[in-house]
């Protein structure tokens, strides 16, 4: 008799999800699907809304990467201004940005994953939580609550909240950065570093130990995105879109991100809310492709700082063949701590940090507007047209959970098919499939939208009109 | 007096048709949480991996509105286990910006990201309006805020604790 | 020969006090620093009593009577509170939050509205009846300002302002019941009135981030009425 596995809720992640796997008689899996339990339609019920509205509502969008969609809203509304924000404006906006990469990954990488990395992901599952970390392992858990803690409070003192700052507005912020505050967060950042270096010691250790989940963590040739800077350096704000395939071909060397439906477009499942972007050029198969902290690295030739560019190195010496694979996105994601934490300590010793100048004021002066930048899970794009009036007219967003949907299915029948052999199924198994998932760090509430202004819809019917093929493009 | 023979306070957490911001806000209270850890057991939530809502439980926060069948079958079952009921945050407490659909209706939203194809297999249905939970199933304790602030949810849960009453009117608001 | 008011002397929450008999039970009580809460009535203004959160008890009148237009009368005793009008209060505030789209969140009045305000003061912190989710466009047309109409509480204050302040009359009410709702003109787009003069008294005066002057984002946006009394008094409107 055939066999179906439900594992609902998909827990240590953010949002909702389910994964099936379909067994056969035999007990062999036969296929395995993550399905996307949520959407709310963000992009449809924010029309006829004053766009000036929209970098706070999109912010309602995700609890743990509101200052991500609040960038990139701000930045498509910059555009609708037909305006150049003051520079020391950019600089505070990156370096909120920055925080925010470092509270998220930290919540990632230590609430999240470390109960597995840590206490095994065969671990009893009443344990295998950050509670269960905090009693066996308490400096980790401390060091983890620390780190996270430290990235959130900078976001509070830039932006007056932890989450859902309002600071952040069309032209720029809306309020200058002081010394005292400058000061505070200046502070706290070497022990920021310290941690990470810490959690950074010890995983590299323990990797060993996951010589299996390596193996089979979505670990296939694919495309990665990502934004780079002029240099090919990191690049979390501004730069364009590079792509680069698994074995180091560079595919695309220099995409604008404006252009973007020109070449992502994504397909519908009847069983996910979430949709499946792909690389238009290559097609469905080929043009699968990973966003977030490994596929930075990997499309990036430097990070840019330091300690952060000597890791990379090390990392790349060490798996870069097996690079691949997902599992190594907690590695990158200790990364890229780092990194943020010395790009924030350059930004905030800019002799400009301090300006009151942080705000352009004007007029909406083009009716359509796009945003880019890098939240923590990968590129998001938000893009806007208005009307005369300077109501939104449409919305569209690409999310950076949406581009990995592809990846994280076959991950979950790579894992699926590593681990099951037959009907004899243990927790740990399951919590393998979950962890595969946990690797991509899949921020959900986010990922649900619309792609595509106006797609068209392509029926094929055979000579008696009945439908042999339909195609949203 | 050691650690066991104090016996801890269940809590549960949930999150519903939300953005998980409030969550976010509780673990704002950082190291606050390793005390919080001596006298409560979470004993369900996203953040841990048990599946199934226990059969009682002491205390449960819930984020999010209400806005498919699954959330409703969820609350209802979470309110039938649980001796207090936390509506935490704006969504849970007036609908917020999820109920920004209701003057549209979910089948425009559904048309409008899908087409003809909305998923309708496994994926739970969207309900025809956004609802606070309040208006599902019976709350005990309303802690507005957009997202309430860690404090004001550290105060909260400490007052229960302390089988008090949070006076939370003067210290938190819709969308602060 | 010119008679100056008499003065009357009332009791409000057992407190003696006098005003003279034309001073309203909400101008006595608010002069000895008393709160009586109110969202329609604003100094300077004419009153219309539409809001009826001012509603009081007075002792022997069998009904509740609105505080901002009842003239005080020698020896009344006022209740401005009670568990009855705490109540009624908080059931004003929840059908004024079901009957527009309300999202205090992303609201460019957030944090220094009086709808909000008084929703916190009076305690009013759920809404248990059904909350309506009309669909109302937003004006954006003037150059200058936006309507809001899912903000709106149809206190007045704007139709009042401009007719009686600035006189151009550009605002008004248009329809009944539920279906009420503030118009420029002859229901026209706000930008194409030929009566407004883009004075912004209007937005100065509302309570809610109904109407707000562009350039706000979210929570940015705070009023100042305190004009008004001045500019009253200097039109000799006394």
């Amino acid at each position: 008799m055939s066999q179906h596995i439900t594992i609902d809720p998909v827990t240590r992640i953010e949002g909702h999800a389910k994964i099936t796997v379909q067994l056969d008689e035999s007990g062999k899996v036969e296929d395995a699907h993550f399905h996307v339990t949520q959407v709310r339609g963000f992009e449809k019920f924010c029309e006829g809304r004053p766009f000036i509205e929209m970098p706070s509502l999109m912010a309602r969008i995700c609890g743990i990467c509101p200052v991500s969609h609040l960038v990139a809203s701000s930045k498509a509304c910059d555009a609708l201004l037909a305006i150049r924000i003051p520079p020391t404006a950019v600089k505070l906006r990156r370096i909120i940005n920055l925080a925010q990469i470092m509270q998220s990954h930290a919540l990632s990488f230590f609430y999240l994953s470390v109960p597995d990395l840590l206490l095994g992901m065969d671990a009893d599952p009443t344990k295998r939580n950050i509670f269960g970390v905090l009693a066996q392992h308490p400096e980790m858990a401390r060091d983890g609550i620390r780190l996270r803690s430290i990235g959130q409070q900078i976001i509070e003192l830039l932006g007056g909240k932890r989450i859902h700052p309002a600071w952040v507005v069309p032209g720029g912020v809306n309020e200058p950065l002081s010394a005292e505050k400058r000061s505070q967060m200046l502070a706290m950042l070497p022990e920021a570093r310290e941690i990470t270096l810490r959690a950074l010691t010890w995983f590299k250790g323990a990797l060993s130990q996951y010589q299996e989940e390596i193996a089979s963590f979505a670990n296939f040739p694919s495309l990665f995105m990502g934004l780079v800077n002029d240099s090919n350096e990191l690049e979390f704000y501004d730069g364009h879109l590079r792509i680069v395939a698994s074995d180091g071909r560079v595919v695309a060397g220099r995409l604008d991100s404006l252009q973007y439906q020109t070449f992502i477009e994504e397909r519908i499942e009847n069983w996910t809310y979430l949709k499946s972007p792909f690389y238009k050029p290559l097609g469905e198969q080929e043009g699968m492709y990973r966003v977030g902290p490994l596929a930075r690295l990997l499309v990036t030739e430097r990070c840019g700082t330091p300690q952060a560019d000597r890791e990379r190195e090390e990392f790349l010496a060490t798996y870069g063949d097996a690079c691949a694979s997902s599992f190594f996105y907690h590695y990158a994601r200790l990364i890229e701590i780092l990194y943020a934490s010395e790009r924030m300590e350059m930004l905030l010793n800019d002799p400009d940090i301090l300006s009151p100048r942080v705000r352009a004021h004007a007029e909406p002066n083009q009716l359509e507007g796009i945003g880019v930048s890098e939240a923590p899970r990968g590129t998001l794009i938000h893009h806007y047209t208005i009307d005369e009036n300077g109501l939104i007219r449409s919305a569209n967003l690409i999310i950076a959970t949406g581009h990995n949907n592809l990846a994280m299915n076959r991950g979950v029948r790579q894992v699926a098919q590593y681990f099951i052999k037959d009907a004899h199924i243990t927790d740990g198994m399951l919590n393998r499939l979950e962890a595969v998932i946990r690797a991509f760090d899949p921020c959900l509430s986010c990922s649900t939208h619309a792609l595509g202004e106006m797609p068209l819809l392509v029926q094929v019917l055979n000579a008696e009109g009945t439908l042999v093929d339909e195609r949203i493009r | 007096m050691s650690a066991e023979s104090v016996k801890k306070v269940s809590v549960a957490t949930v999150w519903l048709d939300g953005c998980s911001g409030c969550h976010m806000s509780f673990l704002d209270i950082d190291e606050r949480l390793i005390e919080l850890a001596d006298v409560i057991d979470i004993v369900y939530s996203p953040l841990i991996d048990n599946k199934i809502f226990p059969e009682q439980v002491d205390l449960t926060l819930v984020e999010g509105s209400v806005s498919s069948e699954d959330d409703l079958a969820k609350i209802k079952k979470i309110r039938e286990h649980t001796r207090l009921l936390i509506s935490m945050g704006d969504c849970a407490v007036t609908g917020n910006v999820p109920s920004m659909r209701n003057p549209l209706g979910s089948e425009k939203i559904l048309q409008h990201i899908y087409l003809k194809h909305a998923p309708s297999t496994i994926v739970p249905r969207l309900l025809s309006r956004v609802l606070p939970v309040h208006q599902v199933v019976s709350v005990d304790v309303f802690l507005p805020g957009c997202p309430p602030s860690a404090d004001v949810i550290y105060y909260t849960l400490t007052e229960l604790l302390a089988g008090r009453e949070p006076d939370l009117i003067n210290y938190t608001r819709f969308g602060k | 020969m010119t008679m100056s008011p008499r003065v009357k002397t009332l009791i409000i929450d057992g407190r003696d006090v006098s005003a003279t008999e034309t001073t309203t039970i909400l101008q006595a009580a608010q002069e000895v620093g008393m709160f009586i809460p109110t969202l329609c009535s604003l100094e300077g203004l004419s009153l219309i009593s539409a809001c009826r959160l001012c509603l009081v008890e007075v002792k022997g009148v069998n009904k509740l009577l609105p505080a901002c237009v009842t003239r005080v009368e020698e020896g009344m005793e006022v209740n401005t509170s009670s568990e009855r009008l705490d109540s009624f209060r908080r059931t004003i505030l929840e059908l004024l939050f079901a009957e527009g789209n309300h999202i205090c969140s992303i609201c460019v009045a957030n944090g220094h509205c009086e709808l909000q305000t008084m929703a916190q003061r009076l305690g009013m912190d759920h809404v248990r009846v059904s909350y309506i989710s009309p669909r109302r466009q937003v004006d954006a047309s003037h150059r200058l300002f936006t309507l809001d109409p899912n903000r709106c509480i149809l206190c007045t204050r704007c139709v009042r302002v401009c007719d009686e302040i600035e006189g151009a009359h550009t605002w008004d009410v248009m329809g009944r019941g539920i279906a009420s709702r503030v118009i420029t003109d002859l229901n026209e787009p706000w930008g194409d009135s030929t009566s407004c003069t883009s004075c912004g008294k209007c937005v100065q005066v509302c309570p809610t981030g109904a109407l707000v002057e562009k350039g706000k984002s979210v929570a940015e946006s705070v009023k100042h009425p305190g004009f008004l009394p001045y500019l009253k008094r200097i039109r000799g409107q006394q």
